[in-house]
């Protein structure tokens, strides 16, 4: 079936176990078919889909979302420095996950429809219904929280990743 | 501009979303900045092996998949129930509309339309999933290893290991097909690849419109989904190719493949 794999591995990311995410995109795809009259024909199929997806996820009120993480890093005030972090791509596949199950919702969705699914800033502003600078700065923190949390995980791998590519001394 | 704009812009600048003045700034920031080079190049590096990690996760889709059948046939037909009610109004008409629109668009092989063989749709499907969208399946690569997998399945013909145009043998494996057993062969030119699907001849053949000819074989083809299927028939083997290109394509690959395949 077009697209429902994209849709179920997004789904499983924002859902607490696989029944939820199931039922997620079962959902989305019964909102396509009685709403298909708004499809407005030549435009992104798969960005529609993925609209009805996080709308179907907004609308159960976000009592599903999973994540740990409380603290909105788009709250007004939140100023973090950027860390380098070369090297950080050897990590595991087990803390690249949890480093990304870290995130908060909002975070991790844009990570999500950017990273994995190649959806551009644009279209994930027009499936998520923000502005364009909101998909930004969440790319922007979300990345840098995976990152700070891989530091924290795994120093070791990453000071002799890191020594070994030549340590970077200018910070922004 | 300064570092933390470079790390914050740099989506928009990849995509070519940033306007002229700031795409200049940035580029102007790259020629000085070493670090955020460096910078850029690591998130790069991270940003692949979180894709290579997810993309690699097991996404059993199948039951979802049916679900999703299941509760589309349910709404077509209480659509149709409502149709034939005495006080319809010109909406069910629209809402009927959209339904074929919606399965043409959408789900072109959700509800799989009476022309298309079960085992099309089923080609298409696998062709979708693990070609296009590589879900991680536990493919063959060794042509040794391939022939001895067709053996075991009755194919007594050799498996080509290259056709015509720069078509080389990639990977094969095992699959169902309408509850058939069938041999996957991947081909790939280094540009596009294309499913062949191969069996010992069934009784039943794989019936499809008609498109042409080539080797002396009648070429078939027929569309679900996003893909194009074509089809063939040696006097000891069944043949599909699927492909997400055109009709053109499918039936292109099909000759190659055909050309390559003894009686």
């Amino acid at each position: 079936m077009p697209h429902a794999a994209s849709l179920l591995r997004v789904a499983r990311r924002l859902a607490p176990d696989p029944a939820t995410a199931e039922d997620l995109v079962q959902e989305t795809y019964l909102r396509a078919w009685r709403s298909f009259a708004q499809f407005q024909i030549g435009t992104n199929i798969r960005a529609w889909l993925f609209r009805i997806l996080f709308n179907a996820f907004y609308a159960r009120g976000r009592q599903i979302t999973a994540g740990p993480i409380v603290v909105s890093l788009d709250a007004p005030g939140v100023e973090r420095e950027p860390r380098r972090a070369a090297g950080l791509s050897f990590a595991d596949a087990a803390e690249v996950i949890a480093a990304l199950d870290s995130l908060s919702a909002e975070h991790r969705t844009v990570i999500l429809l950017a990273v994995v699914e190649g959806f551009t800033c644009r279209e994930i502003a027009e499936i998520l219904a923000v502005p364009i600078g909101t998909v930004m700065s969440r790319l922007s923190r979300g990345r840098q929280a995976m990152r700070d949390w891989l530091l924290a995980a795994s120093p070791p791998k990453v000071l002799q990743v890191r020594a070994g590519a030549g340590r970077v001394e200018k910070e922004c | 501009m300064n570092c933390a704009d470079i790390c914050e812009l740099a989506p928009l600048y990849v995509a070519g979303d940033l306007d002229t003045r700031r795409a200049a700034e940035f580029d102007a920031h790259l020629k000085t900045c070493s670090s955020c080079i460096v910078e850029l190049e690591a998130q790069a590096r991270l940003d692949a092996r979180l894709r290579e990690v997810l993309l690699s996760e097991e996404v059993d889709v199948a039951r979802v998949n049916r679900r999703i059948r299941e509760m589309l046939a349910q709404q077509s037909l209480e659509a149709a129930v409502k149709s034939v009610e005495p006080r319809r109004g010109r909406w069910m008409t629209a809402a009927m509309g959209m339904a074929a629109a919606f399965m043409l668009f959408v789900a072109g092989y959700l509800l799989i339309p009476s022309h298309v063989s079960q085992v099309y749709a089923d080609a298409a499907e696998d062709h979708q999933s693990e070609v296009i969208d590589r879900s991680p399946r536990p493919w063959l690569s060794d042509p040794a290893q391939i022939e001895a997998l067709a053996e075991k399945q009755g194919i007594g013909v050799a498996i080509p290991g290259e056709l015509a145009s720069g078509y080389r043998l990639a990977r094969g494996k095992i699959c169902r097909l309408d509850d058939r057993v069938y041999l996957h062969l991947v081909y790939g030119d280094g540009t596009r690849e294309f499913s062949l699907f191969l069996r010992a001849r069934d009784t039943e053949h794989l019936d499809a419109r008609i498109r042409g000819f080539s080797n002396g074989r009648l070429l078939r083809e027929c569309a679900s989904g996003n893909e194009h299927l074509a089809s063939f028939t040696t006097p000891y083997l069944d043949a599909i190719v699927a492909t997400d290109d055109s009709a053109a394509a499918s039936l292109e690959d099909a000759k190659l493949a055909s050309d390559a395949v003894r009686d």
